[in-house]
Order: C-alpha cells, then sequence, then structure tokens
C-alpha cells in the first residue's frame, strides 16, 4: 500500500494526558507524511468517526491510521468500510495506561508505535479472496447415536448429510444394548434411549442420505471440496464440504487383563454381559448355571498407564445398570462391588444411590491382587480394601470386568512411519535403510488398515491423535475441532462419553462443520482467526524443495509433488503462517502479514545510540494470548519498562529468524519471545507454533554467536493470557538483565 | 500380614440392622465425615465409618466383638452431619441391637424387642403369667384394708420374681461370656474385671454425655433415670429380701424412710423418662431416627414407674376400682422390663460397662481413647 495515509488520533481514555498528541501529530505529517492528520477526544464516537469516513469519501486519504486503543477492542466501531480492520496503534492499553505520563520514554514509545504501524500499512497488499465452488454437502462418518444425531441436526439446519455407516444397519453400538441408564429426572429408571426412533427418523429424512455397509477408501482436497471415495460393493466419489468424524469406540481388548483374570471361565466384560443381558438370561458361561453372586471390577484397564490412562466415565454407571440385570434375574443374588472410585457425577449420583440402597448390593472400595478359580470352579477374588483396612477375599459365581472405552480412530503418525518405510523399501535404499524399513513395517504393519478417513495428505491418511488416541486438537479450548481443518469429531471417538452426552457433541460438531463451509464460501479461515481472508502466497521460483513448510504446517495444510515442491490446499490452512516461520528462504508471505512486513516494522523503530542510555526491548508477542495478557496488564495499570516496543505475530510459531537477527544488528538490545505454553499440556491455538519457535531459537544461538553478542539476549517466555499479573516483573526483569549486559556493541553501524 | 478376611455377607444381620433403624445405612459412601465428627475417632480407627461398611457388608463377627459401637453414646453429631442422610447413629443403634440379639440367651428370644409384633406378645405373656399367679386358688383373707396381696399373694409373688430374677441374672451372664469371648476375639485387651470400678464411676459420672453436641438434654434425661434406676433396683432387692426373711412387712408405711426414698426415686425416674420422652418429641431428627426398641423400652420404664405411683396412690386412697388393675399393670411392666432385660436396650448397661472396662487405657488421661472434644454443631 502506498496510497495516501491518515492519521487520527484519540485523545481520550487518558491517551491525551499521558501522550504529548502535537508530538505524535508532527511525527505524523513530516516523518511519515500523512496526507491527513486530526486528534480527536472521542474518536470511537459518531463524531469522531465521521471525521475519518469524510476523509475516505472526499479521496483526502485512502487508508487511515487510528493511534487509539488496542486493535483488540472496539472493532465494530473501527471498520471502513464495514467488515475491514483499518491499522490501529495500541496507544492506550500498552502506551498510555502502563508508562508514566508525559515523560520521554513514554513519548518515544508512543511514536515507534505510530512509526511500526505505518511501515506495516506500506507493506499491505490488495487481499485477492479465494472464491472456489464450495459444496454444502456434509459426511458424517459412523451410523452410532452421534452420527445419527449430528445428521439430523446438520439436516435441521438446511444441510445435506451423507451418513456413511461400516455396519449392515445403523446404531453403533446402543443398537445391542438391552437397556440405557438413566439421563433424566429422577435418574432412577433406565431407559431404552429412542435410538428406533432416531434411526426412523434419520431414514426417512429427504435431507440425509444413509449408506450403510460402506466404508471411506480415500478422502481428497480441502474444506469446502472434499472429494470422497466410498465403497459398497463397488466405488463412487461424493463432493462434500466438511466431515463430522463419529466413529465412535470399541471395548479396551480384555485379553490384555489376564492379571484381572480375564481368560479364566466366568470372567467376563461389561461388553459381553450387555450381549447376554440383551439376548436373554446371563447364566454362568462355564456351566450354564444361574448366577447367585456376581463382582463387578470397576476400572479394569482403566486409570491405569499400562492399560488406558483415562476414566472412560460410562463403566460405573453401566455396572449399576447392569447390576440390574442380575437384580431382575434374582432377587436374592449377591452383587458385589470392587471399585476404586465410583464415578457418577452430577445427578447420576441419584442413580447411585438407589442401586446402592439395596441391601445386597455391596460396594467396596480396594485394589485386586488376584483372580483365581477354586476347586468348586467358583472364583475367589481377592483385593486390598482401604475401607476395611485389611485384605479381603469374596468368592462368587461369575465375575465382570468394567472395562473402558478405546476411540475408533487411527494412530496417524504410526500410519505414516508404515507409509514411509514402505516406500523407502521401494526406492533401492542401502542397507541401513533397509534395516530401519523392516523394522518399523514389522512393529507396526498389523496397524495397516486402520486408518479411517484415509486422508489423501502429505501428513498421513488420518487424524492426529492428541493423546490417548483422541483426535481432538486442543484439551480445553477447541471442542471438535481436529488437526485437519473441516473435519470436526464427535461423541466417544473425541472423548470417552456416554450416550446423553454424545447427542450434545453432534450438534456442536455439525454446527463447526456449518461454519467451516460458510467461511469455505466467503474464503475466510476458521477458528481461531475466523475471518481472515488471507492464505499464504509461495514465491515457487525461489523453493528449495526442503519441505520444512510441508512437515510442520499443524494442519497438513501443504500437500507436495514427487519432488517436494509444496502445493497449498488455502482452504486447509488456518493462516497461523508457521511455514513463513518455517521458511528458510522466506518465499511464503500472506498479502496482510510477511516477512518483509514484519522486518519493516523492526526497521521502524528508532534506536537511540549508546551515549543516550536507553536501551531497546523488541518483543514478540503471540497475539492469541500474549498480546491480550499484555492489554489486560494496560487495562489493570500495571507499569512496566518503557524501553520495549511490541510486535504482535498471529503465532510464535511464524517468527523467521531473520527478524531477530534484523533487531540486533541494528542496535537493539534485546529481544523477547512471548508465546504460548507447550508440550504436553500445550496452548498454543496453532498446536505446535510456540514450541517451533523454541525449537528455532536454537539457530538464533548460531547467529548470535556470529555477531558476538551474549545468547541471554533473547529470551522466550512462555504465558498464558492469564498470565497478566506476571507480565511487569517479566518484562522489567529481562530489562534490567539487558541493562546490565550493556548496550548492544552494533548501535549506530 | 495378617490373613485375608472372606466376605460371606450375614444376610440376616443385614436385615435385623435394616429394620432395626438402620434403614439408610446403604447410603454411607464412606466419606468420613462421621468419623471426623465424633470423638471416638482415632486414627487408626474410623469410627463409625468402618462400623457402617461392616454393617452393609454383614461382617457380624467383627461387628459383635466391637467394643467401639457402645462406647458410642448415641448423641447423634454423626447423623447430623452425615451429607448422605445415611443416619450413622441410628444405624449404630440397630448395630446395637442386632448384637445384643446376637449374644442373647436363649438365641431365640433375641429379638423379641426388635419388632412391635413379639414385644406385645411379651407383655402380653407377663399379663398372663401374672394372672395365672392372681387367679390361682389362694387364701385370701378379706382384710381391710385393702392390700395387693389380695390379688397377688406374698407368698406366690415374692418367690416368683425371685425365680424371674435368678433366670434374668442366668441370662446376662451367658450374654456377659459370649461378649467377652467376642471382645477378646476382637482383640480388646483391657482386664475387664479389674477395670470395672474406674469403667462404672465413669459411667456413673455421665461424662460423655456431657460431650454429645446434638443432643444435650439427653445427659440429664440418661442421669434421672439411670439413677432412679440403680436406686430402685437396691430398695426392691432389699425389701423383697427383707419381706421374705420376714424381716419387713409390706406395705411399708408412707413416712417410712425407706419408702420415702423409693417414692422420690418414682417421680425422678418418671421425670427423667419424660426429660427422655421430650428430647425426641422436640427434636424432628432424633424422633425420626429412633427405632421401636428405643421407644419400647422407654415406655416401660417411664410406665412402670408411672404405674407404681399410681398404685400406690389408689392404695393409700383405697380406690377399689382401680388400684388392682392398675397394680396389675406395674407389675406386668416390671416384669416385661425383668424379662427382656437381656434382649433389649436395656442391656447395655452390661454391654456398655465391659466395653469400657475392655478398652481403658491407663495412658490416656480421659482413661478411654477420646481424641478430641466435638464443636456442637450449632457452633460451627
Amino acid at each position: 500500500m502506498t496510497g495516501r495515509m491518515g492519521v487520527y488520533l484519540c485523545s481520550g481514555c487518558g491517551i491525551g494526558d499521558a501522550v504529548s498528541l502535537e508530538g505524535l501529530a508532527k511525527l505524523a505529517t513530516t516523518e511519515l507524511k500523512a496526507a491527513v492528520c486530526r486528534t480527536h477526544p472521542f474518536l470511537c464516537g459518531d463524531e469522531g468517526l465521521a471525521l475519518i469516513r469524510e476523509d475516505l469519501a472526499s479521496g483526502a486519504i485512502e487508508a487511515p491510521v487510528i493511534a487509539a486503543c488496542s486493535p483488540r477492542v472496539k472493532t465494530d466501531r473501527f471498520c471502513f468500510p464495514p467488515g475491514e480492520a483499518p491499522e490501529r496503534v495500541n496507544l492506550r492499553e500498552q502506551v498510555a495506561w502502563c508508562h508514566a505520563p508525559n515523560d520521554d520514554d513514554t513519548q518515544m514509545l508512543a511514536e515507534d508505535s505510530l512509526r511500526m504501524a505505518v511501515a506495516r500499512l506500506g507493506k499491505l497488499s490488495p487481499s485477492q479472496p479465494l472464491a472456489e465452488a464450495v459444496s454444502r454437502k456434509i459426511l458424517v462418518v459412523g451410523g452410532g447415536i452421534t452420527g445419527i444425531t449430528a445428521a439430523l441436526e446438520g439436516a435441521a439446519a438446511g444441510y445435506e448429510v451423507l451418513l456413511v455407516e461400516k455396519e449392515a444397519q445403523l446404531g453403533g453400538f446402543l443398537g445391542g444394548v438391552k437397556k440405557l441408564y438413566p439421563t433424566g429426572t429422577p435418574y432412577t429408571q433406565e431407559e431404552q434411549g429412542g435410538l428406533a426412533e432416531k434411526i426412523r427418523a434419520v431414514s426417512a429424512n429427504p435431507r440425509v442420505t444413509v449408506l450403510c455397509s460402506t466404508r471411506v477408501v480415500q478422502t481428497e482436497g480441502q474444506p469446502g471440496m472434499f472429494d470422497v471415495t466410498l465403497e459398497n460393493r463397488h466405488c463412487s466419489t461424493h463432493r462434500v464440504g466438511a466431515i463430522v468424524m463419529a466413529t465412535g469406540w470399541r471395548a479396551y481388548d480384555p485379553t490384555r487383563l489376564g492379571a484381572l483374570g480375564y481368560g479364566l471361565p466366568d470372567v467376563v466384560t461389561n461388553v459381553e454381559i450387555e450381549k447376554m443381558a440383551a439376548a436373554g438370561t446371563i447364566v454362568r458361561p462355564s456351566d450354564g448355571r444361574a448366577v447367585r453372586s456376581v463382582l463387578f471390577l470397576q476400572c479394569a484397564g482403566s486409570r491405569d498407564p499400562e492399560h488406558l490412562n483415562y476414566c472412560s466415565s460410562v463403566c460405573c454407571m453401566t455396572t449399576l445398570k447392569q447390576i440390574g440385570y442380575f437384580r431382575e434375574q434374582d432377587a436374592d443374588c449377591q452383587v458385589f462391588v470392587l471399585y476404586r472410585d465410583m464415578v457418577t457425577p452430577g445427578p447420576y449420583e441419584m442413580y447411585y444411590q438407589k442401586v446402592q440402597n439395596h441391601p445386597l448390593n455391596f460396594f467396596m472400595k480396594g485394589g485386586v491382587t488376584g483372580v483365581r478359580r477354586d476347586d468348586e470352579g467358583r472364583l475367589l477374588v481377592s483385593a486390598d480394601s482401604s475401607l476395611i483396612g485389611a485384605r479381603i477375599e469374596l468368592v462368587v459365581d461369575l465375575v465382570v470386568l468394567a472395562t473402558g472405552m478405546v476411540p475408533n480412530s487411527a494412530d496417524n503418525e504410526a500410519l505414516l512411519s508404515l507409509r514411509e518405510a514402505k516406500k523407502s523399501l521401494e526406492r533401492n535404499p542401502t542397507d541401513k535403510q533397509r534395516q530401519e524399513a523392516v523394522a518399523v513395517v514389522e512393529q507396526l504393519g498389523s496397524l495397516e488398515g486402520s486408518q479411517v478417513l484415509n486422508l489423501a495428505y502429505r501428513q498421513g491418511p488420518d487424524l492426529p491423535i492428541l493423546r490417548d488416541g483422541f483426535p481432538d486438537s486442543h484439551f480445553v479450548c477447541f471442542p471438535y475441532e481436529t488437526r485437519r481443518t473441516g473435519i470436526y469429531a464427535a461423541g466417544a471417538v473425541r472423548a470417552p462419553m456416554d450416550a446423553a452426552l454424545a447427542g450434545g457433541d453432534a450438534a456442536g460438531a455439525m454446527l463447526k462443520a456449518i461454519q467451516s463451509i460458510q467461511l469455505a464460501t466467503r474464503g475466510q479461515a476458521v477458528h481461531p482467526r475466523v475471518g481472515d481472508d488471507s492464505y499464504p502466497i509461495f514465491s515457487l521460483q525461489r523453493c528449495t524443495q526442503c519441505k520444512r513448510c510441508t512437515v510442520e504446517c499443524p494442519f497438513g495444510a501443504i500437500d507436495e509433488d514427487e519432488k517436494g515442491t509444496p502445493k497449498l490446499n488455502p482452504y486447509r490452512c488456518r493462516r497461523c503462517g508457521i511455514c513463513m516461520g518455517a521458511c528458510p528462504e522466506r518465499i511464503i508471505s500472506f498479502h496482510n502479514y510477511s516477512v518483509d512486513m514484519i522486518a519493516a516494522m523492526v526497521k521502524a523503530i528508532e534506536v537511540p545510540d549508546e551515549t543516550e542510555e536507553k536501551p531497546r526491548v523488541l518483543i514478540f508477542a503471540c497475539e492469541n494470548d500474549a498480546y491480550p495478557a499484555l492489554d489486560q496488564a494496560g487495562a489493570r495499570r500495571a507499569t512496566y519498562d518503557a524501553s520495549v516496543r511490541i510486535v504482535p505475530l498471529r503465532c510464535l510459531g511464524s517468527m523467521n529468524i531473520v527478524w531477530i537477527a534484523d533487531a540486533l544488528s541494528r542496535g537493539m538490545d534485546g529481544v523477547l519471545l512471548l508465546g504460548c505454553r507447550f508440550g504436553d499440556d500445550y496452548q498454543c491455538h496453532f498446536i505446535r507454533g510456540s514450541e517451533l519457535a523454541n525449537r528455532r531459537l536454537e539457530n538464533v544461538k548460531d547467529t548470535l554467536e556470529r555477531l558476538q553478542l551474549e545468547p541471554e539476549r533473547v529470551q522466550m517466555v512462555q504465558l498464558a493470557i492469564d498470565n497478566y499479573d506476571s507480565i511487569p516483573a517479566l518484562i522489567d526483569d529481562f530489562a534490567a538483565r539487558i541493562r546490565a549486559l550493556g548496550p548492544n556493541p552494533y548501535k549506530g553501524f | 500380614m495378617a490373613d485375608p478376611i472372606i466376605l460371606h455377607p450375614d444376610t440376616e444381620f443385614i436385615r435385623d440392622v435394616t429394620r432395626g433403624g438402620g434403614a439408610d445405612m446403604k447410603k454411607c459412601f464412606q466419606c468420613a465425615t462421621c468419623s471426623s465428627t465424633c470423638g471416638l475417632s482415632t486414627e487408626n480407627r474410623p469410627f463409625p465409618r468402618k462400623q457402617i461398611v461392616e454393617a452393609q457388608w454383614g461382617m457380624t463377627d467383627r461387628l459383635i466383638g466391637d467394643p467401639a459401637i457402645w462406647l458410642c453414646h448415641n448423641c447423634g453429631d454423626c447423623t447430623t452431619r452425615c451429607p448422605r442422610g445415611a443416619h450413622p447413629a441410628e444405624t449404630l443403634s440397630a448395630i446395637r441391637c442386632a448384637v445384643i440379639r446376637r449374644l442373647a440367651f436363649p438365641r431365640f428370644m433375641g429379638g423379641v424387642f426388635a419388632i412391635p409384633e413379639s414385644a406385645v406378645a411379651m407383655l402380653a405373656f407377663s399379663a398372663i403369667l401374672l394372672l395365672s399367679i392372681a387367679l390361682l386358688p389362694a387364701p385370701s383373707p378379706g382384710s381391710s384394708p385393702l392390700v395387693f396381696a389380695q390379688m397377688f399373694p406374698k407368698t406366690r409373688l415374692e418367690p416368683f420374681f425371685f425365680a424371674v430374677s435368678g433366670w434374668v441374672v442366668l441370662a446376662l451372664t451367658v450374654g456377659a461370656v459370649r461378649f467377652a469371648g467376642a471382645l477378646r476375639r476382637g482383640g480388646a485387651e483391657g482386664p475387664i474385671l479389674s477395670n470395672l470400678v474406674p469403667a462404672l464411676m465413669e459411667i456413673v459420672s455421665h461424662r460423655r454425655f456431657a460431650e454429645c453436641g446434638a443432643q444435650q438434654g439427653r445427659r440429664w434425661g440418661h442421669l434421672l433415670v439411670f439413677s432412679a434406676f440403680v436406686g430402685l433396683a437396691a430398695m426392691g432387692t432389699t425389701v423383697g429380701i427383707g419381706s421374705m426373711l420376714g424381716l419387713m412387712d409390706t406395705p411399708i408405711p408412707f413416712l417410712n424412710p425407706l419408702k420415702l426414698f423409693a417414692n422420690l426415686c418414682a417421680l425422678v425416674l418418671v421425670t427423667g423418662a419424660a426429660v427422655l420422652v421430650w428430647n425426641r418429641l422436640k427434636d424432628r431428627q432424633a424422633r425420626a431416627g429412633a427405632v421401636f426398641s428405643d421407644w419400647f423400652l422407654l415406655i416401660l420404664i417411664g410406665g412402670a414407674g408411672l404405674t407404681g405411683l399410681l398404685s400406690e396412690a389408689l392404695r393409700l386412697t383405697q380406690l377399689r376400682a382401680a388400684m388392682f388393675f392398675i397394680y396389675y399393670t406395674h407389675l406386668t411392666l416390671v416384669l416385661t422390663l425383668f424379662l427382656g432385660a437381656p434382649y433389649s436396650k436395656f442391656v447395655h448397661f452390661l454391654y456398655r460397662t465391659m466395653a469400657m472396662a475392655a478398652t481403658r487405657q491407663e495412658s490416656s488421661s480421659s482413661g478411654w481413647p477420646i481424641t478430641r472434644r466435638r464443636q456442637s454443631p450449632a457452633t460451627s
């Protein structure tokens, strides 16, 4: 953008009391060559906005720079034309509210902020939104309660739905269940669950196409234009705009529970009991005799690092329900439950109380130490009991293992390794390569065919998993979102849950799928940069096929050709800029975000010379957490060192280390990177951005060595949005350390 | 390591506890709020949490030999605090009843006061027994003024009551021996006999009641009933023996110090029983939680005191119409109390004393393992 620019200064909210607006106006009209510069005491008011609109309408300016509050606020007021965000200078939260008023340093910060905004504006290119045809059809994979509910919700919202089920009929796990535990008041009566009605409704719905005995053979393309190949005797290809993955769960493999007696006659799982109950009377499998006493072992293979690490949340309630099966058969049957904790949250507690109240239902907290069969063919269960403070033994006719849920997902990373190993074997490998590849194939070969969606993606054939096999993308912040844009997980494949919760999950994921289609139609990004119409543009003539972008993109947006040249699927892109940070050739840029643009902002900062003793600390702040935290610190009037110059980044992962080199070689004294927490409990909105930034900092160390600078001049800190209280100490300490190191020797070069 | 406990729930015991006032015990989910409320709970003996789970699981053997259930003074603080409405205090009462039943001699008499039907049958049995004494052909000298001996000749009544007493003492002795054995098996090692005196002193002091937060009035009610009962028992035995030996003649004149003392005891007994009844009635929770056998015993005691006083008044006023009937009622209540002593809550005087003797600790300042004073729920 090189057109006429106008600077609008707001003196409201205390800005005019802390900063000399005359000084800023002088800077704007002289050095920054603003065509217009106006000051108003209430810029976001109708009168103030009218000033800007008039200048735009008269052609006096082409683009406004608003120097007022944080760009995170009043976005509904400052938009010219409607929907377009103008350049903003954060004079309120990050200058006037957190630094000494009418102070030289504060004024210099305000001036540099204005310089950076103008520099950024100068590097903007016009937007060219994506505008391909988008399918409004939604594929739902899995015809259990979640998939059926999702299909009905999608149809109710006016969307065509393709519901695919691999079995011969709809219903999923619930199809084989005798009764459901209560999910509504008074929470004491078992339910039928209404599955049959839902199956009828979905089968009769004109907007829903149901395909049973069908598998997904391949999923190609991107949101708005997935081409899905389905196999049902023969193959057919369908174009859909988004996908809801509702493939449910399977029982944890009980053969791994030999320590709890599985494998002995009359030791069965809760899933097996459910089938026996649905088929008729439950008897001892070994001799067909009536069950006079039964013991349920809770948490069988759950909440155990050697088995399932998590609580499946349904086994306790299922046990309470299944106790009723035995009670119905025999009023005098003695039912024992050995538990670690009974998990019956919320009103489910009422059902627990009801079942617990029966005099012949016995509950005992304890850890099982052994299950064996005595001479009479009965089962002897021994346990440590923390309730009566002694080891206990129980002799029963039947033992039921309350096993947990395993998501019906695929291990994308393992499948990718397997694929790479197989490819390597085909390509005349060296002996060492061959050995490694054969080892991988031996180890992972059993996973072949476990993929569900068969994604034709460079990063693997299925959804990456967050942990424990669940293909979520963030534990807390983004439910339903997987790391494959346009594909949303719902129900027990996303997290362990019961049928009641799965219904809500289905609706949530379906709404996400609809959002994704709507945004794709407008060529815009989904969460967290909703509405962003930019996308990465590759200057491929300079590409060295290093594949860093195709490997590091957290969302698998970039495929590659045989040679390794990246091929972007822009609708898969979430606009984080991690590819931009990854590219060593710096060939990736967005129309409104680029290496050049940030470099220009860094260059716009005035660096006082050594004699002035005014250090400069550059802060790259993640716009998702760190930048709002800085705003919050300002809003709470926390004060901190005014030597900082804050540049917001889409994600710390988009940081290109050339900016750090630029800043240091221009004489800035320190660089502080504020990003989200990474690791197992990462908070990064783009999964791995902050982690990648941290890794790239290793390279910065080399740069610093080359420049003969202290490595302490560059530091990365993990900062969450609610850590605003720690900001003053964090910044002041860093600034103090930088002052102690003395000025950057490159000042003035 | 100790041998594992093989769990075979005693469903009879569970049923007894459930019917005898522990209907809510299954609601307990072992949070131990009761144990943190109860001063009897120590680090290694989480009372009454552990007793509740043992009752839930019908672990009769462990409960029979557990002195802790007798150390409980039924203050009800645990019930007040229980977040799940499991009524631990009432469950403990029911556990005690069920244990009494299992210690009973002969065993079939054990449950006699557990349910209204058999309790009423017991009353009827006493009434018929007494009636048969009265109706036997007897030399009834038509003396004047009227004395009760005209209906119940002393020559029959006194030997009869001594025979009954002998039987009751035998039943109590067998129960005590059984209980002592159970206590030993349960691990209570205190020398019961040599600790009897301090245990009785502790009981006489009623200090434990003072620590009850929820039901302060019970202390006075129990103290009155307890003292009066001791007095009346001593008096009754003295006069009975005296009369039998021909040293005394009944009725004893009203102004005889012995008679005055006995009357005072009877008044105190009735007052104490009234205080206990009033406490239960005014406290909704205590009322709801009270068990049939408790009520029955209270009615027997209060009724015996009341009809005793009434009989005397009628005799003194020579109201022929009512005098014999009320006396007959009085004797029926007293006999039921006597016969039922080894099987009713009444027998707690024996088992509690033994349990306290068996758990007495020289090391503890209080003499018993009470860890701390509870806070009254009203003040917390």
